[in-house]
């Protein structure tokens, strides 16, 4: 039977170069985390069985649901990533380039294996992602439409990397969606560099199955003035982790960030949020809202860093946690490191049930209760939903709304 | 076809207080009653008792609509057997659009829109207030006027007002009162308005006044009921008998 140091071995060898070696040497040395690191206390790594998951050599032949095509309508361009691997493409839009960079260098042009040093996941990715999938979008470039990169798992173990960079003065909004991994394990790996005065919006939207497993790392690079928004929502998986990072290094530059999940069963929500602020006037949002239902909890992990020299900064980080049954569980540790005095920095937490006076009030209007929980989890997840590009809101509220109905239904049968 | 909610001996504890010790009422469909009494009475815990709020403890009694029981029943049965609470202080519910309650709560869900429309144009609200959230940021006097608007749109067979006119303008009053006034007769909507004030009574003409004193009712009669106590107070209606 493959085992998946064997696969990865013939992937390596597949692909000589690009760092793949090294970065798997790295790996070897790190070795994976226990959960005795503080920083997968929450994780189930015993139920990784990392070994049994095989990396594929190729994309597996797997379609997109009908929820992927209806977030692919109206894109600008499409791009479809299957295990990694860019399917072939299309027509651009003008001032959009994309390519496949095997070099295995972070946008910072170090390479990834130092780049993301001591990460064991990440230094997986180096290793085994076929290609750093580039979307280049010009300067100057105001795109009309979101790109949609539609990421679809097979089985086994797969590792999509992705770089968005986004010129001077450039705009764009960007979908990372990730669907299928069933028994599998995906390991996805983005990059978002965003030049003076530039824009993205983009959505890391993850509706893995519910075996899966993610280890994702994204990290965003804001120079002078640019604005990187970003929306997470995790609806799948068994074990989602996601850490998003956003590095301000260019005074003026603002980074947005909500993360959403939801959790059902037994799974479990992992959100680690790092904003670094390194020049002056920057600004930082993080609102983090998850509900979790029957057996499943949540982590959210948040560090606001402040950089001597980062005057002015204005740094706030909000996480609302919803507890939908007695035996759903959530974390929220919110952390600041400041180094700087003239700053602004505020964190703010809760966790808690729905409130039962609301759910009561609807119930005396005649709505029963599953549709009264329904109705407050929406509302609840209301304002993250509101802030998505209008072009995706309809396919993701949705998916979001289904999601909920289940959740719901999950409450009220645990309540 | 004429309902009947019957209260019978209701006892109601809020924590470890007896508040209502054998509250009896009965009322039919098509009747206005109105229920007075001084402060600490048991007025508004038997508008929550009714409804099933959490926190309301039902020691014992009953209470029927045409000989069902509702105190058996969750909060959304009552509500859907025909019981309807306009709040003293209507709570928000951030999140949740009024239309959307309103269809989960049997509202038909192709002509709602127009329905809400309509009935906040006769109590007087700004049908984009109700676009929001429910009851979220609006006044008082605006949320009094929305929850008419849910009646209106719910069609229920007993309305229970707490406290009504507590902090309504004499405008918003009196259009909670002509909208009463005409549920009662389009619809024969059950009217039970509780209140300390008599404001209300000239506005919302009753067909009885009950007074309630320490958690019992201890006179019910026409609206002369209603001069004798302007007349008397409470005082003069005496505490009923332990």
């Amino acid at each position: 039977m493959t085992t998946f140091a064997d696969s990865a071995a013939a992937v390596i060898d597949a692909r000589p170069g690009g760092g793949r070696l090294e970065a798997w040497r790295a790996f070897e040395e790190v070795g994976l985390p226990s959960s005795n690191d503080e920083i997968w206390r929450y994780t189930p790594l015993t139920e990784l069985g990392l070994e049994h998951h095989v990396v594929p050599t190729g994309p597996s032949p797997v379609a997109p649901s009908d929820s992927a095509r209806r977030l692919a309508d109206g894109a600008d361009l499409v791009l479809t990533v299957v295990d990694g691997y860019l399917a072939p493409l299309g027509e651009l839009p003008k001032g959009v380039h994309v390519s496949s960079d095997e070099s295995g260098r972070s946008h910072t042009g170090r390479p990834l294996a130092e780049r993301y040093a001591r990460d064991a996941f990440s230094l997986l990715n180096a290793a085994l992602a076929p290609a750093t999938t580039v979307v280049r979008v010009e300067a100057g470039t105001v795109l009309s439409a979101p790109v949609v990169v539609l990421g679809l798992a097979g089985v086994g173990a797969s590792f999509p990397r992705l770089r968005v960079e986004v010129g001077r003065g450039a705009e764009a909004v960007l979908v990372e969606y990730l669907e299928g991994g069933r028994d599998g394990l995906v390991v996805p790996l983005s990059e978002y560099a965003v030049d003076a005065d530039g824009s993205l919006t983009v959505v890391t939207y993850q509706r893995l199955d519910e075996t899966a497993w993610q280890v994702a790392r994204t990290t965003g690079v804001l120079e002078r003035d640019a604005r990187l928004h970003q929306a997470v929502i995790g609806l799948g998986g068994h074990y989602d982790r996601s850490r998003n990072d956003a590095e301000l290094r260019g005074a003026g530059a603002t980074n947005v960030l909500r993360t959403t999940f939801l959790g059902r069963g037994d799974q479990v929500h992992d959100f680690r949020t790092r904003q670094l602020h390194l020049a002056p006037r920057t600004t930082s949002r993080l609102l983090s809202k998850g509900a979790v239902a029957e057996r499943s909890r949540s982590v959210y992990t948040g560090l606001i860093e402040i950089e001597k020299g980062a005057t002015r900064t204005d740094a706030r980080q909000t996480n609302h946690n919803l507890l939908l049954s007695s035996s759903a569980h959530a974390d929220s540790v919110p952390n600041l490191d400041i180094r700087e005095n003239d700053v602004l920095c505020a964190h703010a937490s809760s966790v808690g049930p729905l409130d039962a006076l609301q759910r009561w009030y609807l119930e005396s209007r005649g709505v029963e209760r599953v549709d009264a929980l329904r109705l407050m989890i929406q509302g609840f997840f209301y304002e993250m939903l509101e802030a998505l590009p209008a072009s995706l809101a309809a396919p993701i509220e949705a998916d979001v709304a289904a999601a909920v109905g289940e959740v719901a239904r999950a409450a009220v049968v645990g309540s | 076809m004429t309902s009947t909610l019957s209260i019978q001996g209701l006892r109601v504890a809020v924590g470890d207080r007896e508040v209502l010790k054998g509250f009896d009422l009965t009322m039919s469909t098509g009747e206005v009653h109105a229920l007075m009494g001084p402060n600490g009475s048991g007025k508004s815990t038997l508008a929550h008792a009714l409804t099933g709020r959490p926190g309301y403890r039902v020691l014992g009694g009953s209470v029927t609509i045409d000989g069902r029981e509702l105190l058996d029943l969750s909060a959304t049965a009552r509500a859907r057997a025909g019981l309807f609470l306009a709040l003293q202080q209507p709570l928000e519910v951030p999140g949740v659009r009024p239309l959307d309650m309103l269809v989960a709560a049997g509202a038909d869900a192709a002509t709602v829109a127009a329905r809400v429309r309509e009935e906040a144009v006769r109590v007087g609200l700004r049908p984009e207030l109700l676009e929001r959230f429910v009851n979220v940021d609006l006044s008082g006097g605006e949320r009094k006027r929305a929850e008419m608007v849910q009646l209106g749109v719910l069609h229920p067979r007993f309305c229970v007002l707490d406290e009504v006119d507590s902090g309504l303008d004499v405008d918003a009053l009196a259009a909670v009162a002509r909208r009463l006034s005409a549920a009662a007769a389009e619809w024969e909507c059950g009217v039970l308005a509780i209140t300390h004030f008599r404001r209300l009574l000239v506005e919302l003409v009753p067909t009885t006044i009950h007074v309630v004193r320490d958690g019992r009712v201890v006179a019910s009669g026409g609206p002369e009921l209603a001069e004798r106590l302007e007349l008397e107070g409470y005082d003069g209606f005496g505490a009923p008998r332990a």
